[in-house]
């Protein structure tokens, strides 16, 4: 049996590996173009090693695409909105776990509910209303219709049910009120799941191209995404590199996150199911 | 009084989500369905007339809306399955190694997960290139005979949505993978060693034992399929802008919704077109959980 096992586990190397190219390939393509000069990615698309590697597709990244401002700029609003969804997401999280009140339960089926709805459905209502408050082309129409996540919530919440209760009462009985307990006990025990959160809406915001473009009009509010479109419907042939560089430069700082955290990154997916 | 004292902090601390739900979407829900009854020119706003139910009229007549709604429906045919299958033969791979090497593990878990993690439009910008005429999927095809000439994928029509299916599948497998292996790992080994000490094939332990069991996972995928699809937009704006590309081939509902009300600013009509979209994905949903859901 065991021997089978082993058999079986090589074979899965086998075709993990084979089907890894196909999941690789266009990184490596993008990271070798990036490095290229126009004419070698003009005469030959698909060479992997460029031969002899240029850094102007990067040294260009400052001068034709501004690329530290689109950094700062999406660092602001993905930043804002991670850290207003850790705080808000985990106190409902927690008054919905571990605290008890009447209608609790069924708040918590109707924000089941609310799950089910497109977004869609919001898109144009929510543009015409920020639009008349003065929103539109200010950072404050990405941050705060953002600012609070159902599912995050459920996943915090799911997370914050496991944490022993006689913990909570023995600190209950000591005094403590629930904001102490929450600040106190709560987060402290949450840390993984605050962790995931934080990773996940990162780099929803830093990843989005939809709000970005809806809300942001000035090029110097624009964000990275929203950025290397622009740059990209725009370009002039001859700085094609500085377009792929830029497709380097925004990716990797999510990349490297996912690396270092990806345990967390591919825990808050393992677990979700409709029953 | 003394349980609302008891409860007190308990609603606090709902509060902000209850107050953001009002705010951002019920008070928005309200202002749609006045709009839809509305000529109502966003940058015109004095010009705001009553025109009872005109834009649900024209809505439901639009030829462009429907024909985007065939093309984001001929796009998920090719999507939903490509993917789920791709998904379901990864998370299996997974799950052969996963009492393997602990570092391996971890490592192929990681690497079919990273295309999930780029953006989309990073993703339309480098696959666009792999499937460009000149670019390497291409230029092999021609090499192998495959193909006589190079061919433009996003000037072709019947090509556009199949494509774009192909490329969303790529970045969002891994993600699928990962969902359905945190299924596989919840099914009691003891099934499936009976099966097999009972000498059913492989193959059949999977389809008949493994696959029932990842019921709970593939409803979860489905559903987000049917919500998250069907409202596709940034894979056909980077490629096409509002135009939606050669005979519309590209135009997605949410696509034709964004024209409307952020290129005419016809907030009115494209409300409407908002609210029929959202009962299509309602209805869309429904039957995806009526189907895949167990009779109890």
């Amino acid at each position: 049996m065991l021997k089978q096992e082993r058999t079986e586990r090589r074979r899965a190397y086998i075709f993990l590996s084979i089907g890894l190219v196909f999941t690789l390939y266009p990184f490596a393509l993008m990271i070798m173009s990036s490095l290229m000069t126009p004419s070698q990615l003009l005469n030959n698309p698909s060479m992997i090693i460029p031969m002899p590697i240029t850094l102007s597709g990067y040294t260009g990244l400052f001068k034709d695409l501004n690329v530290l401002l689109l950094f700062k700029n999406t660092l602001i609003i993905a930043g804002s909105v991670t850290l207003l969804n850790l705080f808000f997401d985990s106190l409902a999280a927690f008054a919905l776990a571990k605290l008890k009140f009447p209608g609790r339960n069924a708040l918590f089926g109707f924000m089941l509910f609310t799950l089910m709805i497109p977004g869609v459905l919001f898109f144009i209502p929510e543009y015409t209303m920020l639009y008349n408050w003065g929103w539109v082309n200010h950072y404050r129409a990405l941050i705060i219709p953002s600012f609070v996540q159902f599912y995050s919530i459920f996943l915090m919440k799911q997370f914050m049910e496991q944490i022993p209760d006689d913990v909570i009462e023995a600190a209950r009985i000591d005094g403590a009120s629930d904001p102490l307990i929450y600040a106190r006990i709560i987060l402290p025990m949450s840390i993984p799941i605050l962790a995931t959160i934080a990773i996940m809406t990162f780099m929803g915001a830093w990843n989005d191209f939809f709000g970005p473009l809806l809300y942001l009009r000035s090029p110097s509010l624009w964000t990275v995404q929203l950025g290397l479109q622009m740059f990209s419907s725009s370009i002039p042939g001859q700085n094609i590199q500085v377009l792929w560089a830029g497709e380097v430069v925004i990716t990797l700082p999510i990349l490297i996150v996912f690396l270092f955290l990806q345990k967390y990154f591919i825990q808050a997916f393992t677990n979700v199911s409709f029953k | 009084m003394r349980t609302l004292n008891k409860s007190k902090w308990g609603y606090i601390f709902v509060a902000p989500w209850i107050v953001g739900f009002a705010v951002f979407s019920v008070y928005p829900l309200w202002l749609g369905i006045k709009m839809s009854f509305m000529n109502y020119n966003l940058v015109a706003p004095q010009a705001m007339k009553f025109i009872g139910f005109g834009n649900w009229i024209n809505s439901l007549e639009d030829i462009s809306f429907w024909k985007s709604l065939l093309n984001i429906l001929y796009n998920q045919a090719i999507f939903i399955t490509l993917t789920f299958f791709i998904a379901l033969l990864v998370a299996y791979l997974l799950f052969k190694i996963s009492n393997g090497n602990r570092f391996w593990n971890a490592f192929f878990r990681s690497a079919y997960f990273v295309p999930t993690i780029t953006s989309v439009v990073v993703v339309m910008l480098v696959l666009g290139n792999i499937t460009a005429p000149y670019g390497p999927i291409q230029t092999l095809l021609v090499k192998w005979h495959i193909l006589s000439v190079p061919i433009v994928w996003n000037l072709t029509p019947i090509l556009i949505m199949p494509v774009i299916a192909v490329i969303t599948s790529w970045m969002s497998f891994g993600m699928q993978a990962i969902i359905l292996l945190g299924g596989l790992g919840t099914v009691p080994p003891e099934y499936t060693e009976a099966a097999r000490i009972d000498g059913a094939k492989e193959r059949t332990i999977f389809w008949k034992i493994i696959f029932p069991l990842l019921r709970p996972q593939i409803v979860f995928i489905m559903v987000m399929n049917a919500i998250g699809g069907l409202q596709m937009f940034t894979q056909v704006y980077v490629n096409f802008g509002t135009t939606g590309g050669p005979d519309q081939a590209g135009m997605t509902p949410v696509l034709y919704i964004y024209g409307e009300g952020l290129g005419k600013f016809q907030m009115g009509f494209a409300s409407a077109l908002g609210f029929v979209l959202s009962g299509i994905i309602i209805i869309a949903t429904i039957i995806t959980l009526k189907l895949l859901q167990e009779k109890s």
